[in-house]
């Protein structure tokens, strides 16, 4: 523990504002002893606990002296004659005004703070609100197993237009040449979709007749 | 509704210019306390609350002329705000000071005469009746009687006067 020793500037202190005090140059009563204490307090430990018994007395001393000085303000204020021996005094307007400088003050006041506001209020406040429609973009997903329904990386069109330029060269034929070289049942599924939509769009005819296929 | 949502509507109500806030009763009667250590209730009540107002530069005040507990802005705000009245009047001021002054000798009450004494100023009764108008003061003219209505209460730290009056008398 830090040995520390305030007692002799306490006291000192103490000393000071006794004897100014005393010369009337000041009064107890504008003097705040709280720090005196709060030193007091917190440098005790148990290496200065004999100088300190002393400079306690003497705060304390002065504390107690401030007690009687309260009490004989208290009384002065409780005598109404003061306050109408000071106005019998005839001051001025501006003294006057001077005097009431600081003493002024406003009274907050809300008459819409009705109870009936506060619960509607309150009710509001506490009330979960709906939070509005959010429209998220979904992410695409790639992932290594394979589905029945595979999402494609390229567009709807951008597939069909792939497949007409593919078949563009060998128009016109028969509609079964187109799939003459392809074995997989889901990709002649897939091609069969792109050329349907191929006449629906008119880039590709079809003679029913001769079953061929033309631009 | 939680008793602090209660408490700050008594408190900030205004009935009329001279009734402002709510008594000490009303405000246990409004909590619905009871009990027989409802003054202590109250009395931490009011520490608490005034606790949660101070950071909203508001505080509690207590009106000794009506018995009223009441919000007021705190002294910071006060300043900001201007709250004299009585701004580039000061002979309106001084009169309902020292109208003030004899009414509190004189157990709330007093007569034109007596403020004309003290005052020592012409126009005195004008300036009672322009008081009278804004709501300081009630006047009897039939009975002669002067009497403070609450409005000064709120609007004046009387208890920060008196103690600087005692100090200016003590110097």
């Amino acid at each position: 523990m830090e040995y520390q020793d305030v007692s002799i500037e306490i006291n000192n202190l103490i000393e000071d504002i006794k004897n100014r005090v005393l010369s009337g140059e000041i009064s107890l009563l504008d003097i705040e002893l709280v720090p005196i204490f709060e030193n007091l307090k917190d440098s005790l430990n148990i290496y200065n606990i004999n100088k300190y018994s002393n400079t306690y007395k003497n705060a304390f001393q002065l504390l107690s002296q401030k007690f009687e000085e309260l009490k004989i303000f208290l009384e002065y204020l409780d005598n109404k004659d003061t306050f109408l021996n000071y106005v019998k005094k005839n001051p001025m307007d501006t003294e006057i005004t001077e005097l009431l400088e600081n003493c002024w003050k406003e009274p907050f006041t809300l008459n819409t703070l009705s109870l009936r506001f506060l619960e509607y209020s309150k009710d509001r406040l506490v009330t979960k609100k709906s939070e509005p429609l959010k429209i998220e973009s979904i992410d695409k997903i790639r992932l290594k197993e394979n589905f029945l329904l595979e999402i494609y990386d390229k567009k709807f069109t951008e597939q069909m237009n792939a497949f007409f330029d593919s078949i563009k060269g060998k128009l016109p034929c028969s509609y079964e040449e187109i799939f003459n070289n392809e074995d997989d049942q889901l990709k002649i599924f897939e091609c069969f979709i792109y050329l349907l939509h191929l006449l629906q769009l008119g880039k590709l005819k079809y003679q029913k007749e001769t079953n061929f296929l033309y631009l | 509704m939680n008793e602090l949502s209660v408490l700050i509507h008594l408190l900030s109500k205004k009935e009329d210019i001279t009734i402002i806030g709510s008594t000490k009763k009303e405000i246990l009667n409004a909590l619905n306390v009871k009990d027989k250590n409802k003054s202590i209730y109250f009395q931490n009540l009011i520490i608490n609350a005034s606790n949660y107002l101070e950071p909203l530069g508001l505080q509690i005040r207590f009106n000794p002329l009506n018995s009223y507990w009441y919000l007021s802005f705190d002294s910071e705000t006060t300043e900001i705000i201007s709250a004299n009245p009585f701004e580039g009047n000061p002979r309106l001021a001084a009169t309902l000071f020292c109208t003030l002054i004899c009414c509190i000798s004189s157990s709330g009450e007093t007569t034109i005469q007596k403020i004309i004494e003290i005052r020592k100023k012409k126009g005195v009764i004008e300036d009672i009746k322009e008081l009278k108008n804004l709501g300081f003061v009630i006047f009897d003219k039939n009975l002669n009687k002067v009497r403070l209505t609450p409005l000064i209460g709120y609007l004046l730290d009387l208890e920060k006067l008196f103690l600087k009056i005692a100090l200016k008398m003590k110097n």
